[in-house]
């Protein structure tokens, strides 16, 4: 009864949480950062995706960038050669790149630990090496859809209840929402206990009855989906897509801030997007390089994976708790 | 299909580059098999020596101390890392020691971002002496450089396998690849053994970043991502055998070569390693067991 309580008001809380930013951030925040925040809403579903992986089934995929950029590209396709509506076109973005990232996926999951992070990075940077040469579409036929003769570029539309960027902040907040909820509904569930059981113990989790092949892959499609999903809310979000914006070396980065924000719990995905795309944003609007950032992710993931594996998400209020213990205590010597 | 004169060029080319990637693919390898670390800041260590050896220079230090310069920063950044954090991280699997060196790569490629800024559009580059002089075979050019890229990676491989074949500390590095715990109670003074192997492998992380330098270009980004190349060689050779690392270096710096002046494939010769790299690793792991030995888990 106790425990239903403490769910009924953490729920509460999460909703109102939603709720404020839905509407509160659009009204407080200037255009400058609504559009930020907009990208803090589609790279939190990629460190989710990535999360996942990491943190739930403990595979480490240092290619996810190259999976948004499929995502991305294939959305823009389909946007650009049809007016399906933009829910329909995320939806068939996330399971086309879901498929893509099965197939990938496939050969790889015979590799494991070590071995699985370098070949997603050597698939991440082939892909990255065909973008480059085949390009975003920007209109033009066929089925690329890229023609570099083009003079106006049109844009890639966004759903028409979300074409200015206040209601189109709000659209992908929406969007990440039901992808969390997605996630949550799999941890909680058959799928979550089996991926628990693989990353404690593969043999162990394989004698016990589960097929790691299949919650393997499992993982690998529902990560692949999130992430085809986001790119189809990135394509919306900026409206012009170049393949030099989806570079290797982002997956890296990537990689760093979900296990700087942690990857053993979702609000970890809400940290690390916020790490992620806030931070530049906002140290850009006071002037200071966004080198600094990468060189404090990278002190980050040394002292995460030194001092802290469950990440800022875990460590920061835990710390919070021990501090506020101590203030007590000390209030209670002197009172 | 161009006519075969179109390639000859290339094929001198193609070997210096492999000379190169097969000298940073003994270094990881060997680092490897000595701690347990995949060096993934091999690249940023070698492009931040080959920065400084360029501001050295154009401060008008002479040519040999820049180098020197280049070789010894690589050498202490990598020793320091391992010093302070190899212990730290001793206990921990493969993949959490791998991850903690993209930590260090981050750093340094944050830093070089922000000293030696690409923003005013300056090209910079670093000319050694050997460029100049050289021979020619029939029609193609070679120049000391690529000689010596070529040279160094054979010289590298020969010596590092003599090294762990008959020397003492080369049988310590070779036993700790076994087991490191088992290594320290036969009386092995481990943690010395591993700061050797963390020295070996900056020097040759200064080298690689000083011919590379040279021989492709002198940027932050391309030196520090560069070593992804060498890691496709060091994944054909499973991260054990020195040997193999190098044949497979050679090819893939040869074929990405080659395929320059193939007008279909020029835009794509930059997946080779990657290709190379996984085509190889799904045929060598068909026959993966799923009990792991301690030092995969």
């Amino acid at each position: 009864m106790r425990a239903d309580r403490t769910q009924l008001i953490r729920w509460g809380v999460v909703a109102a949480l939603v709720l404020f930013v839905l509407f509160g951030f659009p009204a407080f925040l200037s255009l400058y950062y609504v559009d930020a925040m907009t990208q803090v809403a589609i790279y939190s579903m990629v460190a989710l995706a990535l999360g996942i992986l990491v943190g739930r089934v403990g595979l480490v995929s240092l290619g996810q960038v190259a999976v948004l950029a499929i995502g991305a590209w294939v959305a823009a396709r389909l946007l650009f050669a049809t007016t399906q509506p933009y829910p329909l076109v995320l939806l068939e973005a996330g399971l086309i790149t879901m498929v893509a990232g099965t197939l990938i996926g496939l050969p790889a999951l015979r590799l494991r630990g070590l071995y699985l992070a370098l070949i997603t990075l050597m698939l991440a940077g082939a892909i990255t090496v065909v973008l480059a040469t085949v390009n975003f579409p920007n209109g033009g036929h066929g089925f690329l859809g890229y023609n570099g003769g083009l003079i106006h570029i049109p844009p890639i539309r966004r759903p028409s209840v979300a074409a200015g960027d206040p209601a189109y902040f709000r659209y992908s907040v929406i969007v990440a929402v039901l992808m969390f909820l997605l996630v949550l509904a799999h941890i909680r569930t058959r799928p979550g206990r089996a991926w628990a059981a693989i990353r404690q113990s593969e043999p162990a989790a394989l004698a016990a009855g589960i097929n790691t092949w299949l919650y393997k892959l499992w993982a690998f499609a529902l990560a692949s989906f999130i992430t085809g999903v986001a790119g189809g809310v990135l394509a919306g979000a900026v409206h012009y897509l170049y393949s030099i914006g989806f570079p290797t070396q982002d997956s890296i980065t990537l990689l760093a801030v979900v296990l700087m924000g942690g990857a053993y719990s979702l609000w970890g995905a809400v940290v690390a997007a916020l790490l992620y795309q806030f931070l530049p944003a906002l140290l850009n609007n006071w002037g200071v390089s966004a080198d600094w950032l990468i060189i404090l992710f990278g002190l980050g993931v040394v002292q995460v994976l030194t001092t802290a594996p469950a990440g800022l998400a875990d460590q920061v209020p835990r710390d919070l708790a021990r501090l506020g213990r101590l203030l007590m205590r000390l209030r209670g010597d002197t009172g | 299909m161009p006519p075969w004169s179109d390639f000859e060029p290339f094929i001198v080319s193609g070997l210096a580059l492999g000379g190169v990637y097969a000298l940073s693919g003994v270094g990881l390898v060997v680092l490897y098999r000595a701690t347990g670390v995949l060096y993934l800041a091999f690249g940023a260590v070698g492009a931040m020596g080959a920065l400084i050896a360029w501001s050295l220079m154009q401060a008008g230090a002479p040519g040999w101390l820049s180098w020197l310069v280049c070789v010894a920063f690589a050498a202490a950044v990598t020793l320091g890392y391992g010093v302070v954090f190899g212990p730290a991280l001793a206990a921990r699997g493969p993949l959490i020691k791998a991850v903690a060196t993209i930590g260090l790569t981050l750093i340094l490629y944050g830093a070089m971002d922000l000293l030696w800024t690409t923003s005013g559009g300056e090209a910079r580059s670093i000319t050694l002496p050997t460029d100049n002089g050289g021979f020619s075979i029939g029609q193609i050019q070679v120049n000391w450089t690529q000689v010596i890229a070529l040279a160094a990676g054979v010289v590298i491989t020969a010596a590092t396998g003599a090294f762990l074949r008959y020397t003492k500390l080369g049988t310590a590095m070779r036993a700790m690849a076994n087991d490191r715990e088992i290594t320290a109670t036969l009386g092995v003074p481990v943690r010395r053994v591993e700061a050797a192997a963390w020295l070996g492998c900056g020097v040759l992380a200064g080298v690689a970043g000083l011919l590379l330098a040279d021989l492709v270009a002198l940027d932050a980004t391309t030196l520090t991502f560069l070593v992804i190349s060498s890691l496709a060689a060091v994944l054909i050779a499973r991260l054990r055998s020195i040997a193999l690392a190098f044949a497979a270096a050679i090819a893939v710096g040869l074929l990405h070569d080659l395929l320059t002046p193939i007008t279909s494939l020029t835009n794509y010769r930059d997946m080779t390693p990657f290709v190379i790299a996984a085509v190889g690793l799904l045929v060598l792991s068909r026959h993966q067991v799923l009990a792991q030995s301690r030092e995969e888990s």
